[in-house]
């Protein structure tokens, strides 16, 4: 059984007829496992681990075949059960780390405040393992970070220290949204290391949501593409890269600097995401899409896991004729 | 070609505060920067937050006064200019800011904004200044409609796209760009910086290109400089310096930009801690405690920013780095 199970899991803000935010997406991460999920800003990325972490309050209304994690059904969850489920079988790190962090209190009582809620520690036990947590995520002086506030630390400190409040309860599942756009290449590249050290440690599953394909080249195993709220690529990491069946995907890549290396103009896609009230009557890309055929304007395409690539597209590119 | 814009030791130090009865503590926010740039040329600018580049955006573009140094732009020199000679020097050069949101007033029209610059420094009727607005609105994409909406109406890429806009209005000598693109997405940034790249080749205006992402660098720049804690680090012809870095900062900022095509056998360089705190420098090379190549001399001597090859370094030890 899969560490996380998404099936046909969509989120709508407002009333069941509502334009869906995520729609039909589909899911599983394993044990031990790094999974991408890319996509521009839009594209339903954090709402998705919003409503498996609960986190999706009135209006938003979400709706899935399965949401299951570790064993727990979290639609059925009740509060109380899923407190004791986030937080530490299931964790989360933030993009911006200097709000993720309470101002109010020290770094080494919100370390503690975890310890405390989910591991049952107290007093020196807990201060103690906050300390080894610190050294963990290499803060030097840890014993000194303990009392400073987090407008004492740099950016890069303080995303550390919301590393370590995550993992403190050794979770099951890590999920990374945006944990580098706010930070400097080389703290990036720093922080990077430490997560991925971190996951192959405890052997845990790892959920990285960023828009930066580079990042995702270089860390995951597999990657999920999504835009507009679906998912239209799920693969392999190496391939993908080498061969994306998408043509948004495709698109992408092409549109990174690095890719049109010595060329004039990079390659672009025209137009913009479409929001939630103008979405195309069929394919979701079918306005943008260099290679749209007619089927694509009146018909959507399905992720079809029995295809050749999980691509939801009628003409996937890169196809090797069998 | 010709040059447009010299700078000369340009340096700018900030006073700051230390608490009612201390002395006032001084930030090298700028320390000795130099270079020269053509007509249709782009200098990018690289570094860490911290690092400088935005207060070397302030010298430029006028709304600072540097500290020292000299800064000349088109033949101009800025220090000393009367106060005729500084508007107009003002019109030579403009800026693109990184947050489109921020950078626009959202109460007034697109068209007006752009109408802005032409409305202070030239004496053309209304119908003129209309005509001018809706050819360079056709030329960043812009359909005419949108001459009467607001700013909250459009998107982010759109809205950098009124910003470059704004600042060509009065096709300027030097156009500085502070980050314009970090703020996008990878779509939206591709049209943007095609947009740029286009405009450059029409009105042959010369960029300051400012940004942390080498691979956009890579794309859009001639020469780089590599800043680090308001010191030049080390600057020259792009293909140079992303072949061969020679100071081991350079070395490491490309070797931590993460890469569509990662090579499992090239080794990271890792670079350990953090800018230091710039109002207590490091002594000697800035660089040298985060430096994997840092000896007793990098401590005490501060390296000059001299010629190596084609490039100008501030290393001690450039020339073990230059590939033959």
């Amino acid at each position: 059984m899969s560490l996380l199970e998404i099936k046909n899991l969509s989120v709508r803000f407002g009333d069941a007829n509502a334009v869906p935010v995520v729609d039909g997406l589909d899911l599983t991460v394993e044990r031990g496992e790094v999974l991408a999920i890319v996509g521009e800003s839009g594209s339903g990325k954090s709402v998705t681990m919003m409503a498996l972490m609960g986190l999706v309050d009135a209006p938003g209304i979400v709706r899935a075949d399965a949401l299951r994690f570790d064993g727990h059904d979290m639609l059925s969850l009740s509060k109380r059960q899923r407190r004791q489920v986030v937080g530490k079988d299931l964790a989360m790190i933030f993009q911006d780390p200097m709000t993720a962090l309470n101002p109010s209190y020290t770094v080494g009582f919100q370390i503690e405040e975890v310890l405390r809620a989910h591991l049952g520690l107290s007093g020196r036990a807990a201060r103690a393992r906050a300390l080894e947590l610190l050294q963990k995520v290499e803060i030097p002086a840890a014993a000194s970070r303990l009392d400073a506030y987090p407008h004492q630390l740099s950016g890069g400190m303080s995303q550390r220290v919301a590393i370590a409040m995550a993992i403190a309860a050794e979770p099951k599942l890590l999920i990374a949204d945006e944990p580098t756009t706010a930070l400097d290449v080389t703290i990036q590249a720093q922080i990077m290391e430490l997560l991925l050290a971190l996951q192959k440690d405890q052997d845990m599953g790892l959920i990285l949501i960023t828009h930066d394909l580079a990042v995702v080249a270089e860390t995951a195993q597999r990657v999920c593409v999504m835009y507009a709220g679906q998912a239209v690529e799920v693969g392999h990491v190496p391939q993908l890269f080498d061969a994306p069946a998408h043509p948004y995907s495709e698109a992408l890549l092409a549109a990174i600097p690095e890719h049109s290396e010595g060329a004039e103009r990079l390659s672009t896609l025209p137009g913009i995401v479409p929001g939630r009230y103008d979405r195309p009557h069929g394919c979701l890309l079918s306005p943008r899409c260099p290679y749209v055929q007619e089927n694509c304007r009146q018909h959507r395409p399905a992720l079809d896991p029995k295809a050749q690539s999980l691509a939801r597209c009628f003409y996937p590119r890169n196809q090797e004729v069998a | 070609m010709s040059v447009v814009l010299t700078a000369r030791e340009l340096t700018r130090h900030y006073e700051v505060s230390q608490g009612v009865f201390k002395p006032h503590a001084t930030v090298r926010a700028l320390n000795g920067v130099s270079f020269e740039l053509e007509a249709g040329k782009t200098l990018a600018v690289v570094g860490e937050s911290g690092c400088g580049k935005s207060t070397l955006a302030r010298q430029l573009t006028l709304i600072e006064e540097p500290s020292s140094g000299s800064l000349k732009i088109a033949g101009q020199e800025v220090a000393g200019a009367s106060k005729e000679q500084r508007k107009q020097l003002r019109r030579d050069v403009q800026m693109v800011f990184q947050s489109p949101y921020a950078s626009l007033n959202p109460r007034q029209k697109i068209g007006d904004q752009l109408a802005e610059p032409l409305l202070i420094n030239t004496s053309l009727s209304r119908a003129e200044r209309r005509e001018k607005v809706q050819a360079m609105m056709q030329q960043v994409g812009l359909r005419p409609e949108h001459y009467q909406r607001y700013p909250h109406m459009f998107s982010g890429g759109q809205r950098q796209r009124i910003a470059l806009a704004r600042a060509m209005m009065l096709q300027p000598k030097v156009l500085v760009a502070d980050e314009p693109t970090s703020a996008l997405d990878v779509s939206i940034q591709a049209q943007v910086l095609n947009l740029f790249m286009d405009m450059q080749q029409q009105y042959q205006t010369a960029y300051v290109f400012i940004s942390h992402n080498l691979a956009v660098v890579r794309h859009v720049a001639d020469d780089v400089l590599v800043m680090y804690l308001g010191r030049p680090a080390e600057m020259g012809p792009k293909e140079d310096l992303y072949h061969n870095p020679l100071h081991p900062y350079t070395q490491a900022l490309l070797s931590a930009t993460p890469t569509i095509k990662p090579n499992p056998d090239k080794p990271r360089i890792k670079i350990a801690g953090e800018l230091p705190n710039p109002l207590n420098p490091p002594s000697g090379c800035p660089f040298h405690k985060r430096c994997p190549y840092a000896t007793e001399k990098c401590v005490t001597d501060v390296p000059a920013f001299r010629p190596v090859g084609t490039r100008q370094v501030a290393c001690h030890y450039a020339e073990q780095f230059l590939k033959p």
